[in-house]
């Protein structure tokens, strides 16, 4: 019974999103804990309700769950993903940037000291490190389905295809063959003397060389089998060599045209048959 | 000069040319340990018996171990089996050097080309063949010959199926295993082998008529006709029956492994070859088994190699004279001279 293989999964250890596992448990954290942030910042938006003139406690934690929970999202998939170059310099920047905006204002607006042009320069460091997460994993997605396609495309020929049990192992053994055949043809094998140095022969070992049998063969094959093996070797047998070959080729190949040639007979009976019929029926 | 040698499982053959014709030197893959004595060894000497001797005891090489064998009803040692060295026999290695020395003699000239049949490698047997095969590039490079490797189907193919411009599909019946070869204009496009052959059909009949397995092979060599009148008993019956399942095999097999390729759209001659293909009837029954099988190819014509046995070490030299002739140029054959031993002529064109 042969299980099925499907080839369509693109190698994970290739991918670019491939990391240590627990990279990944720290960002789903984070990311986790930016959800909930932001869906319990939403919630107290509705609950207290929030407005203008609220307490400052409730805008201040409101607003700070809500701005922590964005960040907190995009800094957990942003430490999920592998990075290009300068990738990872950029996620600790950008959260840096958003963190620190968001604990000025915090302090800011607790101490009183929410105006402007403290406002401006706060809003403008949360928006660039903002930015700069989206960017990043923005790119490293691009990045991703790029290289992605790539693979698909390289081998399109296979994809959807289903490889059986048999040529799996076949591909394996052909592998191992070809392996073996390159190791083999580096080694040397050397027969030691020594092995047969104790050995006597009979008197019969050098006046007999088994049973002779002597034919009658001009063996003109090696002739044949140059011309087969080299065709462009005419210069020493002439047209004559070439007239020769050309005719074997066409023997090797003359069943072939007579199954065509048969096949085109049948064919031009068939559509003079058809034509015969359509003329009648037009008469008719 | 150019030599092709077929190592086999049971035989090893050494083609050669000398004038226009060309000798073939046949000894048996074997050898069978006695006892040294004065006596024994002056005896051997004497009927020119091919022998040696190694720490007190004497192990006969060739034809003649295989007859002592079979005249002591004892099992004659062989250095291969399944095709390749026998990872059973110890001195395996050391007998077969000297085996292949004894038939190959020594070259002619320097660097003189020398083409060696290898088996691929089987499909229903966990064994590779690579280690035989350097093993016997090394044990011909020792006796200093500009040495190289041919799949022993592709040897059937350089022998008998040139007309087709070396397109067709050569199938090696030996004792240790059939090789498969498929090539199109000389380049092989499918090689395999089966773990089956003449030594699988001798146990077998062996087991089934209790006799030795050496008297089988003999009994198969000696003029066993396959078919479907046999006498009750007889080990043909058995024969036949083991032979067919052999094809059956065989045929399943090459369609199975002819799926996994894309051959051209030509019809293929088939060409069938090897010690195992020479029982009467041998041939008829392969002919009408291949014309009923379903190939995934198309089969033009079906030929039976005109010197079974002696095919593939044909193939070989016609693959080294080849080399040698796109080496050196045309090369000037020495002239004809006697060769010692038993001597057949016959004519292998018709």
């Amino acid at each position: 019974m042969h299980k099925d293989l499907q080839i369509d999964d693109i190698p994970k250890s290739s991918g670019i999103l491939y990391r240590g596992e627990f990279i990944y448990y720290i960002g789903s954290l984070i990311f986790g804990t930016g959800i909930a942030s932001l869906f319990i910042g939403t919630a107290f938006i509705m609950i207290f309700p929030l407005h203008s003139k609220s307490d400052p406690g409730e805008i201040i934690l409101t607003t700070m769950l809500v701005a922590l929970g964005i960040a907190l999202i995009l800094i957990g998939i942003n430490i999920m993903m592998r990075h290009t170059k300068y990738g990872k310099y950029i996620v600790i920047v950008s959260s840096l940037l958003s963190l620190i905006a968001v604990l000025i204002f915090v302090l800011s607006y607790y101490n009183n000291y929410w105006y402007y042009p403290l406002i401006s320069y706060v809003i403008a460091f949360y928006v660039i490190g903002f930015s700069m997460l989206l960017g990043n994993a923005f790119a490293n997605i691009m990045l991703w389905t790029i290289r992605g396609k790539t693979e698909i495309a390289t081998s399109g020929e296979d994809k959807g295809r289903i490889y059986t049990d048999e040529e799996i192992q076949r591909d394996i053994e052909e592998a191992t063959r070809k392996s073996m055949e390159l190791v083999a043809s580096e080694l040397q094998f050397e027969i030691s003397n020594s092995d047969i140095k104790n050995i006597k022969v009979g008197e019969a070992f050098y006046e007999s060389r088994g049973t002779v049998t002597r034919v009658k063969d001009d063996m003109d094959e090696s002739q044949t089998l140059r011309q087969t093996i080299s065709p462009g070797e005419t210069e020493k047998w002439g047209s004559i060599g070439l007239d020769k070959a050309s005719v074997q080729l066409a023997k090797t190949l003359e069943e072939q045209t007579t199954e065509k040639k048969r096949f085109v007979d049948i064919k031009g009976r068939i559509i003079k048959g058809w034509e015969k019929f359509t003329s009648f029926l037009r008469l008719k | 000069m150019a030599k092709g040698l077929d190592i086999g499982t049971m035989n090893i053959i050494c083609a050669e040319r000398e004038g226009d014709d060309i000798i073939f030197m046949r000894q048996r893959n074997a050898f069978m340990k006695l006892d040294s004595s004065d006596l024994t060894k002056n005896m051997l000497d004497i009927s020119k018996v091919l022998y040696i001797e190694e720490n007190g005891e004497i192990s006969l090489l060739g034809e003649d171990a295989f007859k002592f064998a079979t005249i002591f009803e004892k099992d004659a040692r062989r250095p291969m089996s399944h095709g390749i060295i026998s990872p059973k026999e110890k001195e395996a290695i050391p007998i077969m050097k000297l085996i292949v020395e004894n038939v190959l003699g020594q070259p002619k000239s320097q660097n003189e080309v020398l083409y060696i049949s290898t088996p691929a490698d089987p499909i229903d047997a966990d064994m590779n063949v690579l280690y035989h095969k350097k093993t016997m590039e090394a044990l011909a490079r020792g006796l200093k010959y500009k040495t190289h490797t041919i799949d022993e189907g592709l040897a059937v193919i350089f022998s008998e199926l040139s007309d087709w411009n070396f397109t067709g599909l050569g199938i090696s019946v030996g004792a240790g295993l059939t090789n498969v070869t498929l090539a199109y204009l000389a380049t092989p496009l499918m090689s395999f082998s089966i773990a089956r052959g003449g030594d699988w059909i001798d146990e077998q009949v062996a087991k089934s008529t209790g006799l030795p397995k050496e008297h089988v092979t003999s009994a198969k060599e000696t003029g066993s006709k396959l078919g479907k009148e046999i006498k009750i008993g007889s080990t043909e019956g058995a024969l036949t029956v083991y032979y067919d399942a052999l094809m059956t095999y065989v045929i399943q097999n090459l369609n199975r492994k002819l799926g996994e390729i894309t051959p051209p759209n030509v019809a293929f001659p088939v060409a069938i070859a090897g010690g195992s293909a020479l029982p009467e009837g041998f041939f008829e029954i392969f002919d009408k088994k291949l014309r009923e099988a379903k190939f995934r190819i198309e089969i033009s014509k079906i030929i039976h190699a005109r010197d079974p046995l002696n095919s593939v070490a044909r193939g070989c030299l016609i693959a080294a004279k080849t080399q040698e002739e796109k080496k050196y140029g045309k090369i000037n054959l020495p002239p004809k001279k006697e060769v010692h031993n038993k001597k057949h002529t016959k004519k292998w064109r018709k």
